[in-house]
């Protein structure tokens, strides 16, 4: 289960993923984050309720920043120790700006 | 006439409807005998009693038939409908205006056969057999008042009799009742009926194409399923899955398994040697799940393997892979990798992470304990991305133990994780199994917390022994 919650103001996004993403859900967040990125300059990853995240989710993750790199930035914040420590393990604390 | 074998177990089905309603009918029919013996119906008597029983053994002789061939035979679609008909147009030339609906049975029944023809005929010889009924029933039947017509001031008497009887006592003649029944009674039922008729086409016409349609998919789906069977095959053969691995050396001891939660997955162990005293060992992820992350693994099995085989250390083996797999990503797919190159006659282990999960060691007599090295990124994440070597010394007794985060994510009903602290518990319960046996402890302690929930990851592990 993925709950989507997002603002949108004046070419800066948040979202607030709530919940699980994996495998199944991940898709879901990529179609969210196909649909706002066009003319985005600032995408801001709330991250305070994401119980869970896996691969696919790590992925998509990974496609908007490299999208943001080309028009803007991008950062992740409010990450729990759970997610955080997937972060670690796969390199992606490197690669993402976390808050 | 045989039927098409698509439509082979739709028409079964549709004749074990009918012998349903015909076994219905049959029990109606009974009940109706019963209230007309008992004087609750005051019926005609004898002529009442005489159809009631034929159109009893009609049916059970028709069921005796459907229940001798089992409901199957290619002639029993016209005999149900025609016995039908029959039977309904018998109960209907008795009952007249009081049962009009028994004439749209059969044809709404016969859209069930799916064949829009087999529901015309049936729409034919219902209006044919009907008429007839309603001709014969016109001066059998139940009277109905609203067709007799008379000369004015014509006075009907009940004497205690039937209303039959006493219309025709006073004087109305057989054409006239016959006339008038056809015109008022027949005709407008008739044309409702054509409306049924007319749906009962449509019903007949859509529902065979959805059979057809239905078909269709289904030997897509058999044949996308025999293709995935297939490419499972395949995949598990690409790994090395022969053990002992290497018979002949008696240095170390490896096993390996992998159990992808779908057909195909994306987890993958190898190993191989170099030369005569390296050992390349490599435990690998690739994200998410299914066909794409079979496909993706595949092609990153080769290039690591094909780097490895020429003599590179595992950073540059993954340095390398990455730099290859990042020239053609558009899908943005990558792989997690735990690259490890033994040197099998000192014992060295040189290794490169590229973020995958924590390798856990045992030194010597010690017990497991999680190796917190130091993690690259992804392979095919970015390119240009660095990763460093890290080396260990394997005395002798030691274990290597590696694994893929289907293990630490495994979920149990209540959605809590399996957690690497419960992994290296289950590693710990005996340290010095052999390779085979410590899978199969991690493997039975998963499978006992995860229980009843279905398993979402893939399962891939490795244990090396260094003797």
């Amino acid at each position: 289960m993925l709950n989507i919650n997002k603002t949108i103001e004046n070419g800066t996004a948040t979202i607030f993923p709530e919940g699980r993403l994996d495998t199944v859900t991940a898709p879901e967040l990529e179609k969210a984050m196909q649909e706002i990125l066009p003319g985005l300059t600032t995408l801001v990853l709330d991250l305070e309720k994401l119980d869970y995240i896996s691969s696919a989710g790590l992925r998509v993750l990974l496609s908007a920043q490299k999208a943001m790199n080309a028009q803007g930035s991008m950062k992740v914040c409010h990450v729990n120790e759970t997610v955080m420590e997937i972060f670690d393990v796969t390199g992606f604390s490197d690669i993402l700006t976390i808050e | 006439m045989t039927p098409d074998p698509m439509f082979q177990e739709t028409e079964v089905q549709a004749n074990r409807l009918g012998a349903l309603m015909l076994f219905c009918s049959g029990l109606i029919l009974l009940l109706i005998l019963a209230l007309t013996i008992a004087g609750v119906f005051p019926l005609k008597g004898k002529l009442m009693y005489s159809t009631t029983i034929q159109a009893i053994v009609e049916i059970l002789i028709l069921l005796v038939i459907c229940k001798i061939v089992k409901n199957n035979a290619w002639w029993l679609k016209p005999l149900l409908l025609i016995g039908m008909i029959i039977v309904f147009a018998r109960l209907d030339s008795m009952l007249t205006h009081k049962v009009a609906i028994l004439m749209v049975l059969p044809v709404v029944f016969s859209s069930r056969y799916f064949s829009r023809k087999l529901t015309i005929f049936t729409s034919i010889l219902t209006t044919v057999i009907f008429a007839a009924s309603a001709f014969w029933g016109a001066t059998h039947g139940l009277i109905n008042l609203n067709i007799v017509t008379m000369p004015a001031g014509t006075e009907m008497i009940a004497t205690g009799g039937f209303l039959g009887d006493a219309v025709q006592n006073a004087g109305a003649s057989n054409e006239m009742l016959i006339r008038n029944t056809l015109l008022y009674d027949y005709f407008p039922k008739w044309l409702m009926f054509s409306i049924v008729s007319i749906i009962s086409c449509n019903i007949a016409r859509r529902g065979r194409s959805m059979v057809i349609s239905q078909h269709e998919k289904d030997s897509k789906v058999a044949r996308i399923e025999s293709e995935l069977n297939l490419a499972s095959a395949i995949q598990a053969d690409m790994l090395p899955n022969i053990f002992p691995p290497f018979p002949g050396r008696s240095e170390f001891d490896l096993y390996a398994s992998m159990n992808p939660a779908k057909e195909v997955g994306g987890d993958f162990y190898d190993f191989f040697l170099i030369d005569d005293d390296h050992l390349c060992m490599v435990m690998a992820d690739v994200s998410g799940k299914g066909v794409p992350a079979a496909l993706f693994m595949m092609a990153s099995k080769i290039i690591l393997a094909n780097n490895a085989m020429m003599g590179k250390s595992p950073a540059q083996i993954l340095t390398d892979t990455n730099a290859a797999i990042c020239a053609n990503n558009r899908e943005e797919m990558f792989v997690t990798v735990w690259l490890g190159i033994l040197e099998i006659s000192t014992g060295k282990l040189i290794a490169s992470n590229a973020g995958h999960e924590y390798p856990v060691v045992k030194h010597g007599n010690g017990a497991f304990e999680l190796l917190k090295d130091k993690h690259g990124f992804v392979i095919g994440g970015m390119e240009g991305a660095k990763y460093k070597d890290y080396e260990l010394t394997l005395e002798h007794g030691s274990k290597l133990f590696l694994y893929t985060d289907g293990v630490p994510e495994a979920t149990n009903a209540q959605t809590e994780l399996f957690g690497v602290e419960r992994m290296v518990e289950a590693l710990n319960k005996d340290p010095s199994a052999s390779p085979e046996q410590v899978l199969k402890n991690v493997h039975a302690s998963v499978d006992e917390f995860v229980n009843e929930a279905e398993q979402f990851d893939d399962l891939t592990m490795l244990c090396l022994e260094y003797k």
